[in-house]
């Protein structure tokens, strides 16, 4: 039974505006250097400037461009879901798929692993980490998809184990097929949906965690950030500078995460429901 | 026999992940480079510590030995309760947890049961009229909300109630020197209460009603739903006696699994609202580096989240008479 849930997203109104806002923000992300003619660490000269002609969302308190920062934020965001998504799902997929297929003593080791860290709370975890080691992007990315795989890996792991008991699986390993051959070309195309969905929701904590660390204080303070922004503006709510650097800021990264939730919801319902029994599992 | 073995899987599990915790606790700041001291304790506190009292932290944590030593140091430390010294607070890092422990509490708590409460009201009542108008809006406004960052819902509540409206306070939970006593100080301290408890029940009560409303619509479906009709029960005892119980069973344990979501959550809510809990805390500590209180908020947090995953998760199959059959 092969059900393509692709072809009923594009029907599904939820999937359809979370997708739009996605590409809004893609959008700013990618033409950011046409959109803007300030760099984001550039002193323009002036601090909080109000909007003007020359600076559309005014300066802060360092005389830097909000516009640009809000620009350049989307590519940090966009940046960092993208890498933990593709870096986490293909830990998830790799444990989890050769867990099912080898089973034994390794497939134990590996369970009690995903057992133990599905109840460690990762993000507080990662406050920890973060407050000694002060990542930078590619070490937040490292560190983030280190906590995020083990959901997944169960998921996958319990899918795997139905589908090499499939019909095609068996006839590939009667012609010979080694385990290597079955998962590349067999188990993985029909796991696609379900890593999708799970890239979705790696993504979406990705993006909330790194602008959760930067709101506190503790990631790479040289990198453009929305949760850096916020943090900066949150101490600047006597003045009436809020209207265009907290609340353009927030909006933003509310619509990335409102976004991804939207499609992930949309996928969700297009999809097999046996995926439903997990859902409350990952809602940390 | 079958029940003891659900439990039996989960407390290892719960050992292993609290041992590998506190592993990450004394490996980290010894890992840092150079002085282990420096990156326990921190640059900025050591500028303030006289040569004896460096002294007499070297031998407390028995950095002069080997690290079995300081390993063996550091679990009696912790089995004293003993979390270090905040030299920021000048105070040890447990009583200074301990002070902002009952208003993270009072907000964690209160938030549980207001957005469960609310959560599962607003279920019940959108999944009997599953696809009214009334239930179609509902569910667009809270699956976008749900969507929000937490600190983001806060911070707008803050912005709009707070700075331009000015009629709630900006910051704390209680106005300082007021000196207020009896039913004032009930109404001061509910006055600064309301918009970080709004906040948090707002971020919580997505995932809650969502839960609640998908249950109830399965259930309508089922046969005892019609038996109640068919004999005149009230509409009333049909949605909260017959359907309405029938769901609690779900969102417990959706609201025990919450739980690390909930503390994450009042930890942001808090720093936006500077309330003097446990989140505001953290915030200062990080600010100003004091890597004992750090460690010690973040511990007490891990510790307490997990604790709360462990007793749902041995709950679970009490409440739910069908798991203990089906294993």
């Amino acid at each position: 039974m092969h059900i393509n849930p692709f072809r009923d997203l594009i029907h599904d109104p939820m999937a359809l505006s979370g997708l739009s806002m996605l590409a809004l923000i893609g959008f700013m992300a990618i033409f950011a250097p046409v959109l803007s003619d300030y760099s984001p660490y550039d002193y323009t000269g002036q601090i909080f400037s109000p909007p003007s002609a020359h600076h559309p969302l005014g300066t802060d308190s360092m005389g830097q461009d909000i516009w640009s920062r809000l620009l350049y934020g989307a590519r940090t965001s966009l940046f960092v879901a993208f890498a933990v998504a593709i870096l986490s799902s293909a830990l998830s997929l790799f444990i989890g798929a050769t867990s099912a297929l080898l089973g034994g003593i390794y497939e134990r080791f590996w369970m009690r692993i995903v057992d133990a860290m599905i109840s460690i709370p990762s993000i507080i975890v990662m406050i920890l980490v973060a407050a000694y080691l002060r990542p930078s992007i590619l070490l937040l990315i490292i560190l983030m998809s280190l906590f995020s795989w083990p959901g997944g890996a169960r998921i996958v792991r319990s899918q795997v184990l139905s589908l090499k008991e499939r019909m095609h699986v068996s006839a590939a390993r009667t012609f010979g097929a080694d385990w290597k051959h079955v998962l590349v070309n067999h188990i993985t195309p029909d796991l696609a949906p379900i890593i999708i969905a799970m890239m979705i929701q790696d993504a979406r904590r990705a993006v909330f965690m790194e602008a959760g660390l930067a709101f506190l204080g503790v990631s790479d303070p040289m990198m453009v950030s929305w949760g850096k922004m916020m943090q900066q503006a949150l101490a600047f709510t006597y003045l009436n500078v809020w209207e265009w650097w907290l609340v353009p800021t927030g909006l933003a990264l509310s619509l990335t995460l409102v976004g991804l939730s939207f499609l992930g919801f949309g996928l969700e319902a297009a999809m097999d429901p046996r995926l439903q029994k997990y859902k409350h599992r990952r809602a940390d | 026999m079958k029940r003891e073995q659900f439990g039996r899987g989960s407390i290892p599990n719960y050992f292993i992940a609290l041992a590998a915790i506190f592993a990450l606790n004394f490996i980290l700041p010894r890992l840092m480079p150079g002085d282990p001291l420096h990156a326990i304790y921190g640059d900025e506190a050591l500028v303030a510590m006289t040569p004896e009292m460096e002294k007499a932290l070297i031998r407390e944590f028995a950095l002069d030995r080997s690290w079995i030593d300081q390993l063996q140091a550091y679990i009696i430390g912790l089995l004293h309760g003993d979390l270090g010294y905040s030299y920021y607070y000048k105070d040890q890092v447990s009583s200074v947890i301990l002070g902002a422990l009952p208003w993270t509490l009072l907000l964690t708590g209160l938030a549980l049961v207001i957005a469960t409460a609310l959560g599962i009201i607003l279920g019940i009542e959108s999944g009997y009229r599953r696809g009214e108008p009334l239930d179609r809006c509902i569910v667009a406004s809270l699956m976008f909300l749900s969507g929000f960052p937490d600190f983001f819902i806060g911070i707008l509540l803050l912005l709009l109630f707070g700075v331009a409206l000015g009629i709630a306070p900006l910051s704390g939970a209680i106005t300082p020197y007021a000196g207020l006593d009896g039913f004032e100080y009930l109404k001061d301290v509910i006055g600064h209460l309301a918009l970080p408890l709004s906040s948090l029940v707002l971020v919580q009560l997505g995932g809650i009603y969502l839960l609640t409303r998908n249950t109830i619509v399965s259930l309508m479906g089922e046969s005892f739903i019609l038996t109640a009709k068919a004999k005149g029960c009230s509409e009333f005892s049909i949605k909260y006696s017959h359907a309405g119980r029938n769901s609690l069973l779900p969102v417990t344990t959706a609201t025990g699994l919450r739980i690390p979501h909930l503390l994450t959550g009042a930890l942001f809510i808090e720093i936006i609202f500077s309330y003097p809990g446990v989140g505001s805390i953290l915030n200062t500590a990080l600010n100003a580096r004091d890597y004992p209180l750090i460690q010690g908020i973040l511990l007490l947090i891990t510790v307490a989240v997990m604790t709360a995953n462990l007793i749902v998760d041995l709950l679970y199959s009490r409440l739910d008479p069908r798991v203990r059959y089906a294993h």
